[in-house]
């Protein structure tokens, strides 16, 4: 090759550069107003966010901007004034972040639940538990014995924060909970699709939200493990909304924060969340103070589902009948890859 | 693997390459001349002063990304920039991280020249900034070196990325932070195909390095 024709190519390359470099500022300069919002992974990795914001988006012509990190980390950046609004799954940690006048008009949106996972073999008999408060006790009367094996977010997640919870309900509270033997209580400190990939290698329990198991699913990395435990009031996974303290920190988009409360805590807002539907579920179930349903997606459309399946037609998708399924998680797998 | 080249992934592995050149070029504006002073320059502490930048190659990313967040975090000292979450919180945060190398390198090179060139250039006579600009020439392809060990730090960085940058969708998300949220999510196959696209493009980006360098382009 002549050393002119590298020259052109060497130009080339650096003109390309350049002008990819110029198009990546003018993509971010033309965009209009700007909402910072922090959140907790769950919220993002399940899609919600990528499909209810575009709605928010358009009505008020703005981009938002999504960090997702765990929850502990998102009240942080609230704190330091890092960003305007939350969206986070803590409530007892939201109530202090309030109560320190870091956050205002905390506002519950939505839930969905969290569910007890394990092995097919379920060594623990956590199926047969009276609650989930059983089924922890079960699972540490088994696991101290060396029968059972639970993997722990230990990561200041939302997710770790409900656990330390069901622990302290039956009487361990959070030391004791971190001095529980490496032997059956594992403490990785990994997201929740990551603690799953570890139950499924283990043979381990774990708690986790159910759209992050079902995702796992759905993707056919976790064969081995399945619900053993759902459904009960204690497993129901709150998220709210706070604006973060604009008089603390001035430079705050208030007035785009505020919009967006109003608009996800609004009939319409919470319409938008129930009609997310992924992996054969509906995933959030919208709860703000006062909604009224007007559309029929979610609540109706489970009702026809749960009589579908009492009257043993086959009218309703099949990954949806999962919902109440006792399979094996490879038959729900499948089923969803169908669907 | 059904990896599409969408808009998203172009723009994701352009933003990289934006991040990581104008860290490299940073770090290589500040580290050459600062390792060019320490190499040729006598004074007290001078192996101190080494000792410290080769340590230093060690820094952990994920430290840099810290330093950097409380730094510009609105709490911090210098929050009210604003520069959290852009690309330009996360280009200061690779060139602390490249700062160690390209001055480390370029002792390290300068000193090597300066042994063999000094007594040449001494002899001919030479004013001491013409005999700087004689050794820095010799010592050309070892300050290229160090500036592209910087921009393979860069590419390859994801601590520091993820912190400062805090991957935001069409703004400070790269193909490192990308293939992190990918695996979160256990699209192992996707993130596997993004990892393919940072291999070819950091490895392109050596190739072509290489290539203007056999050919004394460079």
């Amino acid at each position: 090759m002549k050393q002119s024709q590298l020259m052109l190519i060497a130009v080339a390359v650096v003109a390309l550069l350049l002008i990819s470099s110029a198009a990546v500022f003018v993509l971010m300069k033309e965009e209009p107003e700007k909402l910072r919002m922090a959140t907790t992974t769950s919220t993002q990795d399940s899609g919600l966010l990528d499909y209810i914001l575009p709605t928010f988006e358009s009505k008020y012509n703005c981009k938002v901007d999504v960090i997702a990190v765990g929850s502990g980390q998102a009240l942080e950046m609230g704190k330091r004034g890092d960003v305007d609004v939350l969206m986070v799954h803590s409530p007892a940690a939201e109530q202090t972040f309030v109560a320190g006048g870091y956050g205002t008009n905390r506002t519950q949106i939505m839930y969905n639940w969290f569910v007890i996972v394990g092995p097919d073999n379920d060594p623990a008999g956590t199926r047969n538990a009276t609650s989930s408060k059983d089924a922890f006790q079960r699972i540490h009367d088994n696991g101290t014995v060396g029968n059972a094996k639970f993997v722990s977010r230990s990561d200041g997640s939302g997710t770790y924060t409900k656990e330390l919870g069901i622990w302290s309900s039956i009487g361990y509270n959070n030391t004791t909970v971190a001095a529980f033997s490496n032997d059956w209580y594992k403490q990785p400190g990994r997201g929740m699709g990551e603690v799953l990939d570890m139950c499924e290698d283990m043979n381990a329990y774990t708690l986790s939200d159910d759209a992050t198991y079902y995702s796992r699913v759905d993707v056919a990395l976790i064969p081995h493990l399945n619900i053993t435990k759902q459904g009960d009031s204690a497993l129901k996974n709150q998220y709210s909304v706070i604006l973060v303290n604009s008089t603390m920190w001035p430079h705050i988009n208030k007035t785009l924060a505020k919009d967006f409360l109003n608009w996800i805590s609004s009939n319409a807002g919470q319409d938008v969340v129930k009609s997310y539907v992924k992996y054969g579920h509906q995933l959030f179930t919208p709860n703000a103070p006062g909604y009224v349903s007007t559309t029929a997606i979610g609540g109706l459309a489970d009702t026809m589902l749960l009589e579908n399946v009492a009257a043993g037609t086959s009218e309703a998708p099949e990954a949806m009948l999962m919902v109440k399924d006792t399979g094996t998680n490879a038959q729900r797998g499948r089923a969803m890859h169908g669907a | 693997m059904a990896l599409e080249i969408s808009y998203d992934v172009i723009q994701v592995t352009l933003l990289s390459l934006y991040v990581s050149g104008c860290a490299t070029i940073l770090g290589s504006a500040i580290g050459i001349p600062l390792g060019a002073l320490i190499g040729l320059k006598e004074f007290g502490g001078k192996g101190l002063l080494k000792t410290i930048t080769y340590t230093m190659y060690g820094f952990p990313p994920v430290v840099a990304g810290l330093a950097i967040y409380y730094l510009f975090s609105r709490a911090g000292p210098l929050g009210s920039f604003g520069i959290l979450f852009t690309p330009t919180a996360m280009i200061l945060a690779e060139t602390l991280l490249v700062i160690p190398l390209t001055t480390g390198i370029t002792i390290a090179s300068v000193a090597e020249v300066d042994r063999s060139v000094k007594e040449t250039v001494r002899s001919l006579g030479t004013t001491p900034r013409q005999s700087v600009l004689t050794v820095m020439r010799e010592a050309w392809v070892g300050l290229v070196m160090a500036a592209m060990i910087g921009f393979g730090r860069c590419i390859a960085e994801v601590g520091a990325a993820y912190m400062v940058g805090g991957n935001i969708k069409g703004e400070t998300r790269v193909l490192t932070t990308v293939i992190m949220l990918e695996t979160r999510q256990g699209h192992f196959d996707y993130a596997l195909g993004l990892g393919l696209v940072l291999i070819v493009v950091a490895m392109a980006v050596f190739f072509f390095l290489r290539l203007l360098q056999e050919k004394e382009l460079l």
